[in-house]
């Protein structure tokens, strides 16, 4: 039987060989029309596809709102997503076949870092601009512009700014000093904390217990009962958004609740985080890059609109891939061409309007990006001052 | 020191119990088709889905929402069942571990299609907590437990006492000589698939609430969290995965405590092997099963 | 060869002669993007050839083949940045690290049965990532291993670099090949005769005495060679290193190459390795429905084709051998 050929297993062959055939033909054309093309690596399959897609929401989103006004220049948008799913050899895979088969001259990603490392090399290669809205490692910028490789910016801060202030504030205003670690387990939760012990000398304080939480993670009792025996006054958190109610929630059975504050990242300040815990929520400190009560026209209505079209509350990683494709078409725009290396030009010299004040981007190619310092009173975010400081690169 | 550890070691119990309803299911499945299910937490999902629809959706209250969750799940599995896992009976092992491979990414991203990938915040269950002997923890989790031990009480009394228990039985240690004597094999098969998918999808309704937070790819951590519990527990041994899922409940809490949470992942893996260099057939015998 | 009935005159060697002319040509034949899709299936098919020895031949499930990519990919990574040491150092080394690290594994893993077995394997990938994460004074953590220089070959005057993708594309074909000819040569030794006995029952081959044991755990360490060689390979084509690459998925995907392809031939994985990284490619079409369509098409594969597609190949190449 298995060594006896059916006409119908042929068939069964041929459907299967055609399908993989179409790597083959269907070449696109660039866009004759004159739309503007922008690729958008992230993960949309599997676990991770829970951080993509609020990216694609995002950049789909602003794309709507610059084509409903115009465009640019009279040319549309359209985002081209290509699916990375959170691992370097998909994530390459999209992009080469954005920039070759969907002929993109812009690409916006990827979410995880050990992707965006991956990419950087082939956007170099194919002098592609590649504007990274949501990886945390500093490596991507130490090696980005005046580090080497021109074509890659990032709108997305850096940590060192970020874990300075949180601590200074935790420090001196609240006078914590000594803290348990509990951030995610990659590149953001550990760099972050990496950065803080710098600090940690300046400001006399120690760092009692230190975990950090995989992707996913759902059960916090043991380490959060360990951190409540420990004598730490605070829970240092560079966490995920989805992550932090869990926490948050977890922290109220424990008793850990009202005790000691959560200090450092992880959309603590979300309307939906603080209704799941309040009593765990007060008192905690935050530098966030956006916030979704922030006080202005442009991101209220962002918020409303991601609201009214997806049905969810949006995230920071809906608003920076907003903003970025935002601030990519006023790229575009100040150049007045959709020439790469005119559009390149223009984003090192952009003086960009966000939501959240002026983005300017630094010899490195990273944004320098206002973020704000906040506090949970109340059950809601107050506003306790600006972040900001250039970043130190190491020198090479 | 002693009531930290006291303290730990209920916590894992308490973790051990959503372990146990989801990989119990898991176990049975094994024993009567002899296959790695690669998409057991793929059920939990949808029970954890199906209940936020419940909610969402149509305004359902919580306990209803838990019904339709595993009501949902019950059909898409007896459906599954029906096309793939009966043709899986006396397959290779190769042929299991690619079917349920890729039933789990149909299900999986058929979820994120529908859905949309963005995770979701499930509202409802009894999250506020309450404190037994000086031990806080959530109302639900009491319930979590009681429900956990119920569901073993009644596996238990299923597969000794019922005529389809029994006939589960004799399926996981002979399925020829069920055909002979007149059992149908593909039936009793299909039912215990759909038995373990709604024991999962209970487990991800019941859970919902405490993990806030219900997403299309949240069923793979699952899968991989019970593989080595049904392995320690004896594969179909539903007693073994019992305390198997207590073991490994404990010894991750414990881990947690002492060295640290990254490392909280792989004290399943590492629990798995330390136990099979002593006991290769896992500490409980398959011979026994059920 | 005299009993089977012709249809023709045998095509085989103008057939093989075709088939290498196409693989030299190729570069100018496809499009960078596909020519990458060519060589992430090239590097895939080493890993999946180690599998095959396992699975195919020797009859034992594993899903440990992630674990020693990854290590692979490390000692790699470690070797080029530190030490600068040449691609061909650094492929053998990967190769020769990722093997002895299988011996202290496989010696407590191969004494278990069939499904005890793969959940061990399985722990290895995922105890491979924790030590990928912690073990951050040499791995720098979740930070990675990034610029991996280009394969270097320091060859006196004669010295190159392989920075192209064209150039990538030879190298990975040349890798796969001396693979291919490595793998055909075990396969048809005695060895690889003993080997199948033992798939086939494993008492009875001990009965007729071959050292079941010995060769479980030699097959065990070459397979995960091949494993650290694929790794190597696809760290210099990605000059990145993280946690990530000890991942679940990668596995899964070596085990769909060879089951799907068909588990015990060369051809069958060979076909499988295109096929399947082809078709995940291909399907990036429909972007939302990419992974549904993937899933259903395995669903097809196995119950249409339960023995992969070896069969059909053998088949084919009989046919294109002349023979009815």
């Amino acid at each position: 039987m298995a060594f006896h050929i059916h006409r119908r297993s042929l068939l069964a062959m041929a459907g299967i060989a055609g399908a993989a055939a179409v790597v083959g033909p269907a070449r696109a054309h660039r866009a004759e029309d004159g739309t503007i093309r922008i690729g958008l690596v992230a993960p949309m399959s599997g676990p991770n596809a829970r951080y993509g897609s609020f990216s694609l929401r995002g950049a789909q989103l602003a794309a709507k709102e610059i084509n409903d006004a115009g465009g640019v220049g009279g040319r549309k948008i359209t985002i081209i997503p290509g699916d990375s799913q959170g691992t370097p050899t998909e994530g390459v895979s999209a992009l080469r076949r954005l920039i070759e088969r969907d002929k993109v001259d812009y690409v916006i990603g990827d979410v995880t870092s050990g992707v965006t490392l991956a990419l950087q090399p082939i956007a170099e290669e194919a002098n592609v601009l590649l504007l990274n809205a949501a990886s945390s490692n500093p490596t991507i910028t130490y090696r980005a512009g005046k580090g080497g490789m021109k074509w890659t910016y990032r709108n997305y801060p850096t940590d060192e700014v970020r874990a300075l202030v949180v601590l200074k504030y935790a420090a001196e205003q609240r006078k914590l000093t000594k803290f348990s670690v509990l951030s995610v387990d990659s590149d953001y939760g550990r760099g972050a904390i990496a950065f803080t012990k710098k600090y940690l000398p300046r400001f006399n304080a120690s760092i009692v217990t230190e975990d950090y939480y995989k992707e996913g993670e759902v059960d916090f009792r043991s380490v959060l009962a360990k951190i409540r025996d420990s004598g730490a006054q605070g829970i240092l958190m560079y966490g995920l958004a989805d992550t932090t109610p869990i926490i948050a929630r977890q922290m109220i059975e424990t008793g850990v609740a009202g005790k000691l504050p959560l200090i450092g990242n992880g959309e603590f300040n979300a309307e939906v985080t603080i209704k799941a815990a309040p009593r765990a929520l007060e008192g905690a400190i935050e530098a966030a890059a956006w916030l979704p009560a922030w006080d202005n026209p442009r991101s209220k209505a962002f918020v409303a609109k991601f609201a009214a079209e997806y049905r969810e509350s949006a995230n920071n990683h809906a608003y920076v891939h907003w903003e970025t494709t935002h601030l990519l078409a006023k790229g575009v725009a100040a150049a007045g061409s959709v020439d790469r290396l005119k559009v390149r030009d223009a984003l090192s010299s952009i003086k960009y309007e966000s939501a959240m004040g002026e983005v300017t981007f630094d010899d490195h190619n990273q944004a320098r990006l206002p973020m704000v310092l906040l506090q949970i009173e109340n059950g809601a975010p107050s506003i306790k001052g600006a972040v900001s400081g250039e970043i130190e690169y190491p020198r090479t | 020191m002693f009531w930290t550890l006291v303290e730990q070691v209920l916590n894992g119990i308490v973790s051990g119990s959503v372990y146990a309803i989801v990989a119990v299911g898991m176990t049975m499945i094994f024993g009567v088709l002899r296959a790695i299910n690669f998409a057991h937490g793929e059920y939990y999902m949808l029970g954890a889905f199906g209940a936020w629809v419940a909610v969402e959706y149509i305004d359902l209250p919580y306990p209803a929402a838990v019904v339709i969750g595993i009501l949902v799940t019950a059909l898409i599995a007896l459906a599954v069942g029906w096309l793939i896992m009966q043709r899986i009976v006396g397959a290779t092992a190769e042929t299991g571990v690619l079917a349920t491979l890729g039933v789990a990414l149909v299900l999986q991203n058929a979820v994120i299609f529908i859905f949309g990938g963005s995770y979701k915040y499930f509202n409802g269950g009894y999250i506020e907590p309450v404190t037994i002997f000086g031990f806080m923890l959530a109302e639900q989790r009491v319930l979590i437990i009681i429900v956990c031990v119920l569901v073993f009480l009644a596996l238990e009394a299923m597969v000794k006492l019922t005529w389809a228990g029994k006939a589960m039985r004799a399926v996981s240690q002979n399925p020829l000589c069920c055909e002979v004597v007149g059992i149908d094999v593909g039936k009793v098969v299909l039912q215990t698939f759909a038995l373990g998918a709604c024991l999962a999808a209970l487990s991800g309704a019941l859970t919902a609430p405490v993990n806030v937070t219900v997403y299309g790819g949240m069923g793979e951590i699952i899968t991989f969290k019970t593989l080595p519990i049904i392995i320690m527990g004896g594969l179909g041994n539903v007693r073994g995965t019992f305390f198997a899922a207590m073991i490994l409940g404990v010894a991750e809490s414990l881990v947690a405590t002492y060295i640290g949470l990254q490392y909280r992942d792989t004290v399943g893996f590492a629990t798995l092997m330390l136990v099979l260099m002593w006991r290769p057939h896992g500490l409980f015998s398959t011979r026994a099963r059920f | 060869m005299s009993t089977v009935a012709r249809n023709g005159r045998d095509l085989r060697l103008p057939f093989v002669a075709v088939l290498a002319a196409l693989a030299a040509s190729l570069p100018w034949l496809l499009g960078s993007y596909e020519l990458h899709a060519v060589i992430v299936a090239l590097t895939f098919l080493l890993p999946a050839y180690g599998l095959n020895l396992l699975v195919g031949y020797t009859g034992l499930l594993s899903l440990a083949q992630a674990a020693f990519f990854g290590i692979g990919a490390y000692v790699t990574a470690l070797l080029a940045i530190h030490f600068q040491t040449p691609f061909i150092v650094n492929l053998l080394a990967s190769g020769l690290i990722a093997g002895l690290i299988a011996f202290p594994l496989g010696v407590p893993a191969l004494r278990l049965r069939a499904t005890s077995f793969v959940m061990c394997t399985l722990g290895f990938v995922i105890i491979g990532q924790a030590i990928a994460k912690n073990w951050i004074s040499v791995t720098r953590g979740d930070m990675g291993l990034e610029s991996i220089p280009r394969p270097s070959f320091p060859l006196g005057p004669f010295s190159f670099t392989v920075s192209t993708t064209t150039g990538f594309y030879y190298l990975s074909l040349v890798i796969a090949a001396v693979a291919t000819l490595a793998v055909w040569l075990i396969v048809r030794s005695p060895a690889g005769r003993n080997m199948v006995a033992i798939r086939e029952n494993e008492t009875l081959a001990e009965s007729l005495g071959v050292p079941a044991w010995r060769y479980k755990i030699i097959v065990f360490m070459i397979g995960a060679a091949f494993g650290g060689l694929g790794g190597a390979l696809h760290a210099h084509y990605l000059t990145v290193v993280t946690p990530l690459t000890f991942q679940m998925q990668y596995s899964t995907t070596m085990l769909v190459i060879v089951l799907g392809g068909g588990p015990g031939t060369i051809s069958g994985v060979i076909f499988g390795s295109f096929l399947f990284v082809g078709l995940s490619e291909a399907l990036r079409v429909a972007p939302e429905l990419r992974m549904i369509a993937y899933g259903l098409c395995l669903l097809a594969i196995v119950f249409r084709f339960p023995r992969g597609f070896a069969p059909l190949i053998d088949r084919a190449w009989r046919w294109i051998g002349g023979e009815r």
